[in-house]
C-alpha cells in the first residue's frame, strides 16, 4: 500500500489520457508489481474514488448572446412559433432536433438534452453572470465562477498547467482567489501569449536562479512574506513555461484527419484545444462561441444568422464529443451545451427573436450522464416549460453530481460569510438513470 | 553614497513633542493632527509593549510616497537629489510638491476607477471608463471636497461616454438594490447588500433597512442612446412617471370599479373597443379582451375585468417610480412598497419626490458632517492604502458592528477631515507627514499577535503603479500612454477592446483596490507577462537604443553600473551582498551585456520591484 502512494500522480495522469494500457503497466511495474503482491485489480481499486474524482474535467462549450430553443434542440415544425425551421431525426429513434445540427444529430446517443430549462434573468449580462456562477450578482460579492469551484475540488495541484482554461473572456475565480482564475487564451489557433521564453532554456534557467539569489535581500529587509509568495508564484509559473505539457496548447500538432472533425471554424479549433487540454490534465475548459465570432443574440435575421452559426458549432459540438469517446476521454469528461437564455416564442417583426429566460434549452454528455434522451418538455407553443421544469441551480447541481463535488461544499467569502458551490436547487436524477 | 534618515527623525521628534498636547476642538493643521495621531499610536504601542521599527530611510520614503502620491517610480535624479539633500523639511516638501503635481490626479483618478468598476455589474460598465477617468482627474487637481464628488455620483444624469459622474450608478445599471449596495459600501464602508434577501446575519441590519435606501434609487433609468441603428452609447435619465406595465395594470386593477364606470358608456355592464379606444384602457384592451373575456361574448365585464391576470410574471421594481421589496414567500407578487430612508441618521424625506429631490436630499444626508461614516470609510481606504494596513479590514467591511485597530485614531483622522471640507490633498498630506507612514518596513514573526502601525507592511503595486513604474524605468514616455476618455465620433462602435497600453496592462495587473492586500499575490498570466513579454525583452537589451545600454556605456566599472541600475529598477543602492552576488555572476557568464541584461530581468521580476516597500 505504502509502496503505491508516490504512484498515484502517476496512475491520475494514466487515466487522464484515456485507458494506455502500455504507461499503466509501466507505472504499476515500477511500483508496486515489483513488490510481487499486487494485481492489476488491486490497483485500480484502490484510492477508486479518489481516482475517479481527480481523473474528471470539464467542458463548457458557451453560446454566449443566447441560442434559440427553436432553431437548435426544441424546433416546432407544427407550430407557428416554430417559424421556417425544420426538425431532423437523430440517431436515436424519436428524437428530433432543429436542421443545421446533422452532425450532432448523429451523436445523439451520448446527449441528454433538457428542453425545459427555465430562469427569470433577461438581460446579458446579469444572465451570463448568474449561468456561470450559479448566483445573482450583487453589488459587492464576486461570486466565483463554476469552472473555479470545481477546480478548487477535483483539480490536480502538482499539474504544471493551470486547472481552469477558457478561449474566450469569462467570469472570473471570484472570492477563490488567483489559484483558480482561468487562463484565457484569445486564438485557439496561436501559443497562448508570453509563454515562450524570449531567451534560450539554459539561460531563463540562469535568470531564474540570479533572482532566486537577489531575492533573499528584501526577505531579509522585512519582504519575507511577499518573497514567499512571490518564490511560489515564480515557481509555479516557470514550471508550466519550461513544462512538456505546455504543448497541450498547440494544436497544431494535431494530423490533419483529427483537426478536420471540428470543422474549419475558430469554434472548432477552440473545441480540438479544450481536448488536448482535458487530456493533458486540465480540470475545466471553457470554448466560447462569442469569442469565436459566433454570437447567438439574433435579434433580427434569425435564419441566417442561426445558419452560419450552426454551420461552425454543429461539427465542433459533434467532432468534439466523437473525439473524446474515441480517446476513453469521454467518461470522465463532462461536456455542456448551453447559453444564458432562450429566445422569444414569436418571431419579431425584424425577423429575429429577443431574449427569453423564461424557456430555453441545453444540452449534456459525457461522464456519468445517460445519452439519448431528453428531458423535460415546452408548451406545443413554447411559451412556457410543459413538464419537468430545470433550474440553473438545478443544472449546476447536477454537472457537480456528474464530477463528484459536493454541490453544499462551503466556501468563504470575504466577508466571512460561507457560500455553497450552489445554493439551492437538487440534481436532475433524470440524467443519470 | 550612504542615505541617512537622521534629519527627519529630528524633524518628526520636533513636531511629535511640540503637539502632544494639543487638543482638538476646531480645525487642525495637517502638522498637527499628524502629531497627534502619531502620540496615540506610540502610547499605544508602548502599552502592549511594542518597539516601533525606526523611519524609512530616505530612498524608502522617497519610493513610497512617490507610489503613493504620484503613483509611479522616483527617477533615479530624483533619488539622488533627494539623498543629498540636507533640508531637514525635505520629507514634508516633497509631499507637498507630489501632491501639487498632475501625476497624481491621474493616478487617483484611476484608482477610483478601479474601485467602482471592478466591482461593476454591469459588464457594459467599461464604456464609461475613460469619461470617468477624465473626469475624477478633473476634480482632483481642483481638489473638490470628497463630499462634493460624492454627490456629483449620486446625483448624475446624462450620457455615459459624455459625463463621468454617472460611473458609478451605470456600472450597478441604475438597479436600486444594486447601487444601493455600491453606495453603502463605498460611502460608507458599510456591507449591506446581504440583507437584500434577509435580515443580516450578523450586523444589525435589517432587510427593511437595506430596502429603505434603496428606495432613494427607484426613479432612476438606464436608456440605450441610438444613432439611426447604432447604437452609441448609454444614458442616466430620471423617470419620474411609471414606464412599467406592471405598474400600469396594478392601477388599473385598483381602480378597476371607477374605471369601468366611467367607460361603460352605454351602461350594459359590458365594455367593448368602441367605447374605450379614446380612454387609457383602449391600447391595452385587445389583449385585456383576449385573456379576460372568458365567456367570449366579445366584451369584457366588470367581473372579467378584475379577473385579468398581468401576462407576464410579477417583477418587483424594474421601470417602476417607486421601491418594493420582494415578498420572499410570493415572489411573483410584486411585493411590498418601501419609503426611503436612511438608516444611519434617520432621515426620511416626504414621501413622492421625484428622482432629482430624492438623489439629492440623500446626498446631503450621506455628506452632513453629522453622517460620522461618510468620513471614516473615505479616511479608512486612503490610510489602508497608504500604510498597507487600515484600522478596519477589509477597509470596506466596517460599521458600527466591527471592531477597529485603534479606533481613536480613526476618529480624529476622521473629524479633521470632515471639518478641513473633506480636503483630500489635506488627508493625503496627513497621513504621510506621520511617523506612522514613515516607519521602516520588517518581518514580523506569524506566531505573535501582531499590533498594526508599529512598521510599514510591504504591499503590492496595484497594476497602474506597476504601469507607470516600468516606464519610468525603460524611459518610455509616460504622458503618451496616458488614458484618455474615448473619442467618440461618427463610426466609433461602442464595444471595442482596451485602447491605450496602459489600459491593456491594467486589464492584465488590475485588482479590485478593496481587497485586503494579504490576498493579492499575482496570478500566472502576470508572472508569464514579466518573464517573457516581448515588449519588455526588447527593452532589456544591452545593445540597442535603450536605458541599459546608455547605463553601461556611462559606467564603465560593474560596480557603478550595478548601483546605478539598482537606483533605476528599485530607487535604491544595491547592499554589499547583492553588490557581490551579481559581481560573480557578472564574472561567470563572461559576457558583460548578457549578464547585465540578466541582471535588469532579475530585478524588474524581484518581488521588490513588484511591491511598495
Amino acid at each position: 500500500m505504502e509502496l503505491l502512494t508516490p504512484q498515484r500522480h502517476e496512475l491520475v495522469r494514466v487515466r487522464k489520457r484515456g485507458v494506455s494500457r502500455r504507461g499503466f503497466l509501466h507505472t504499476v511495474s515500477a511500483g508496486a508489481l515489483a513488490a510481487g503482491t499486487l494485481n492489476l485489480r488491486d490497483v485500480m481499486s484502490l484510492q477508486a474514488a479518489e481516482l475517479r474524482r481527480q481523473g474528471k474535467s470539464m467542458i463548457l462549450l458557451w453560446m454566449g448572446g443566447g441560442p434559440s430553443q427553436f432553431e437548435t434542440f426544441d424546433p416546432k415544425p407544427n407550430h407557428a412559433n416554430g417559424g421556417e425551421t425544420k426538425a431532423i431525426s437523430t440517431s436515436v429513434s424519436g428524437i428530433q432536433i432543429a436542421q443545421g445540427w446533422e452532425k450532432t444529430a448523429a451523436v445523439m446517443d451520448e446527449l441528454a438534452i433538457i428542453r425545459s430549462m427555465t430562469n427569470k434573468e433577461g438581460s446579458h449580462p446579469r444572465a451570463t453572470y448568474q449561468m456561470h456562477t450559479g448566483y445573482i450578482p450583487s453589488g459587492s460579492v464576486k461570486h466565483p465562477s463554476l469552472a473555479a469551484s470545481i477546480a478548487k475540488e477535483i483539480s490536480d495541484p502538482d499539474f504544471d498547467l493551470p486547472a481552469v482554461v477558457s478561449v474566450g473572456a469569462t467570469q472570473g475565480a471570484g472570492f477563490l482567489g488567483v489559484r483558480y482564475e482561468p487562463f484565457m487564451v484569445q486564438n485557439a489557433s496561436t501559443m497562448p501569449q508570453n509563454v515562450a521564453t524570449t531567451v534560450p532554456t539554459n539561460r531563463f534557467g540562469r535568470r531564474l536562479g540570479l533572482l532566486d539569489r537577489l531575492e533573499d535581500e528584501f526577505a531579509d529587509r522585512g519582504g519575507d512574506v511577499v518573497v514567499k509568495n512571490h518564490r511560489d508564484l515564480y515557481s509555479k509559473t516557470s514550471k508550466m513555461v519550461l513544462s512538456s505539457d505546455l504543448k497541450a496548447f498547440d494544436i497544431s500538432e494535431e494530423p490533419e484527419s483529427v483537426k478536420s472533425q471540428y470543422g474549419d471554424s475558430d469554434f472548432g479549433r477552440g473545441c480540438l484545444l479544450a481536448r488536448r487540454l482535458v487530456e493533458a490534465g486540465t480540470t475545466f475548459v471553457e470554448v466560447s462561441s462569442r469569442g469565436q465570432g459566433g454570437n447567438w443574440d439574433t435579434h433580427d435575421n434569425l435564419y441566417e444568422r442561426v445558419g452560419d452559426l450552426s454551420a461552425a458549432i454543429d461539427p465542433a459540438t459533434a467532432g468534439l464529443i466523437t473525439d473524446l469517446k474515441d480517446r476513453g476521454l469521454l467518461e470522465n469528461t463532462l461536456v455542456v451545451w448551453m447559453g444564458e437564455f432562450g429566445r422569444t416564442p414569436k418571431i419579431n417583426p425584424r425577423g429575429g427573436r429577443d431574449h427569453y429566460p423564461r424557456v430555453f434549452n441545453a444540452a449534456i454528455a459525457g461522464c456519468s450522464i445517460k445519452g439519448g434522451q431528453v428531458i423535460g418538455s415546452s408548451t406545443a407553443d413554447g411559451t412556457a416549460v410543459a413538464d419537468d421544469p430545470v433550474t440553473a441551480n438545478d443544472l449546476f447541481c447536477s454537472i457537480c453530481q456528474a464530477l463528484d463535488v459536493d454541490p453544499r461544499k462551503e466556501n468563504m467569502s470575504p466577508l466571512g460569510r460561507p457560500m455553497k458551490i450552489v445554493d439551492g436547487g437538487a440534481p436532475v436524477g433524470k440524467l443519470f438513470s | 553614497m550612504r542615505f541617512s534618515a537622521c534629519c527627519v527623525t529630528t524633524l518628526l521628534v520636533g513636531l511629535a513633542s511640540t503637539a502632544s498636547a494639543v487638543e482638538f476642538s476646531g480645525r487642525g493643521s495637517s502638522v498637527e493632527v499628524a502629531a497627534e495621531v502619531d502620540r496615540l499610536v506610540l502610547a499605544e504601542l508602548k502599552t502592549n509593549g511594542v518597539e516601533p521599527a525606526g523611519l524609512s530611510a530616505d530612498e524608502d520614503f522617497l519610493r513610497r510616497v512617490t507610489l503613493d502620491i504620484s503613483g509611479t517610480l522616483p527617477s533615479s535624479r530624483d533619488v539622488t537629489l533627494f539623498g543629498l539633500d540636507p533640508n531637514q523639511s525635505k520629507r514634508n516638501a516633497v509631499i507637498e510638491r507630489l501632491l501639487e503635481s498632475d501625476e497624481y490626479a491621474e493616478a487617483w483618478a484611476r484608482y477610483w476607477r478601479d474601485v467602482i468598476f471592478l466591482r461593476a455589474t454591469n459588464m457594459r460598465a467599461g464604456l464609461s471608463s475613460g469619461v470617468f477617468v477624465d473626469w475624477m482627474t478633473e476634480n482632483l487637481k481642483d481638489n473638490r471636497g470628497w463630499d462634493d464628488i460624492a454627490t456629483d455620483l449620486l446625483t448624475a444624469t446624462g450620457d455615459v461616454r459624455e459625463n463621468g459622474s454617472t460611473a458609478l450608478i451605470f456600472a450597478q445599471e441604475g438597479l436600486p438594490e444594486d447601487v444601493a449596495g455600491e453606495v453603502s459600501r463605498v460611502f460608507l464602508g458599510i456591507q449591506m447588500q446581504c440583507a437584500n434577501c434577509h435580515d443580516h446575519p450578523w450586523d444589525k441590519w435589517k432587510r427593511e433597512q437595506f430596502h429603505e435606501l434603496a428606495a432613494f434609487f427607484p426613479r432612476i433609468s438606464v436608456r440605450p442612446v441610438r444613432e439611426g441603428n447604432m447604437l452609441r452609447s448609454y444614458e442616466i435619465v430620471s423617470v419620474d412617471q411609471s414606464v412599467n406595465p406592471q405598474d400600469r395594470f396594478l392601477a388599473m386593477k385598483e381602480n378597476a370599479d371607477r374605471i369601468f364606470r366611467f367607460s361603460d358608456r352605454n351602461r350594459d355592464g359590458k365594455l367593448v373597443k368602441s367605447e374605450v379606444e379614446n380612454n387609457p384602457l383602449g391600447r391595452a384592451f385587445d389583449a385585456l379582451l383576449e385573456r379576460g373575456d372568458t365567456n367570449k361574448d366579445g366584451g369584457l365585464s366588470l367581473t372579467e375585468l378584475k379577473a385579468v391576470e398581468f401576462p407576464m410574471p410579477m417583477q418587483t421594481g424594474r421601470g417602476s417610480t417607486e421601491h418594493f421589496m420582494a415578498d420572499l414567500n410570493n415572489p411573483s407578487s410584486p411585493g411590498q412598497k418601501i419609503e426611503p430612508k436612511f438608516f444611519l441618521t434617520g432621515y426620511s424625506p416626504k414621501s413622492g419626490l421625484s428622482d432629482q429631490e430624492r438623489r439629492t436630499t440623500f446626498s446631503k444626508s450621506l455628506t452632513s458632517s453629522r453622517s460620522e461614516w461618510f468620513s471614516r470609510a473615505f479616511v479608512n481606504r486612503m490610510w489602508a492604502e497608504m500604510t498597507g494596513e487600515g484600522f478596519y479590514m477589509p477597509i470596506d467591511d466596517m460599521g458600527p458592528d466591527r471592531t477597529a485597530s485603534l479606533p481613536e485614531v480613526l476618529d480624529l483622522l476622521a473629524v479633521q477631515f470632515s471639518s478641513n471640507g473633506y480636503d483630500i490633498r489635506w488627508l493625503m498630506k496627513t497621513i504621510a507627514l506621520t511617523q506612522t507612514y514613515q516607519r521602516a518596513v520588517r518581518s514580523v514573526d506569524p506566531g505573535s499577535e501582531s499590533v498594526p502601525f508599529a512598521s510599514a507592511t510591504p504591499t503590492r503595486l496595484r497594476g497602474d503603479q506597476l504601469y507607470s513604474s516600468i516606464m519610468t524605468v525603460l524611459g518610455s514616455d509616460n504622458a503618451q500612454t496616458r488614458g484618455r476618455g474615448q473619442q467618440m465620433g461618427a463610426g466609433g462602435g461602442m464595444y471595442r477592446g482596451p485602447r491605450s497600453p496602459r489600459d491593456q496592462f491594467s486589464v492584465l495587473f488590475g485588482f479590485d483596490p478593496s481587497t485586503p492586500q494579504a490576498d493579492i499575490t499575482g496570478n500566472v498570466p502576470q508572472a508569464l507577462f514579466m518573464m517573457n513579454s516581448p515588449l519588455l525583452a526588447g527593452q532589456i537589451n544591452a545593445r540597442g537604443f535603450t536605458k541599459l545600454t546608455g547605463l553601461l556605456r556611462t559606467f564603465p566599472e560593474n560596480e557603478d553600473a550595478i548601483n546605478e541600475l539598482y537606483v533605476l529598477v528599485l530607487a535604491r543602492e544595491s547592499s554589499d551582498r547583492e553588490l557581490k552576488i551579481a559581481t560573480e555572476y557578472i564574472a561567470e557568464v563572461g559576457n558583460r551585456e548578457e549578464a547585465f541584461e540578466d541582471l535588469m530581468w532579475s530585478l524588474l521580476n524581484s518581488s521588490e520591484f513588484l511591491s511598495k516597500r
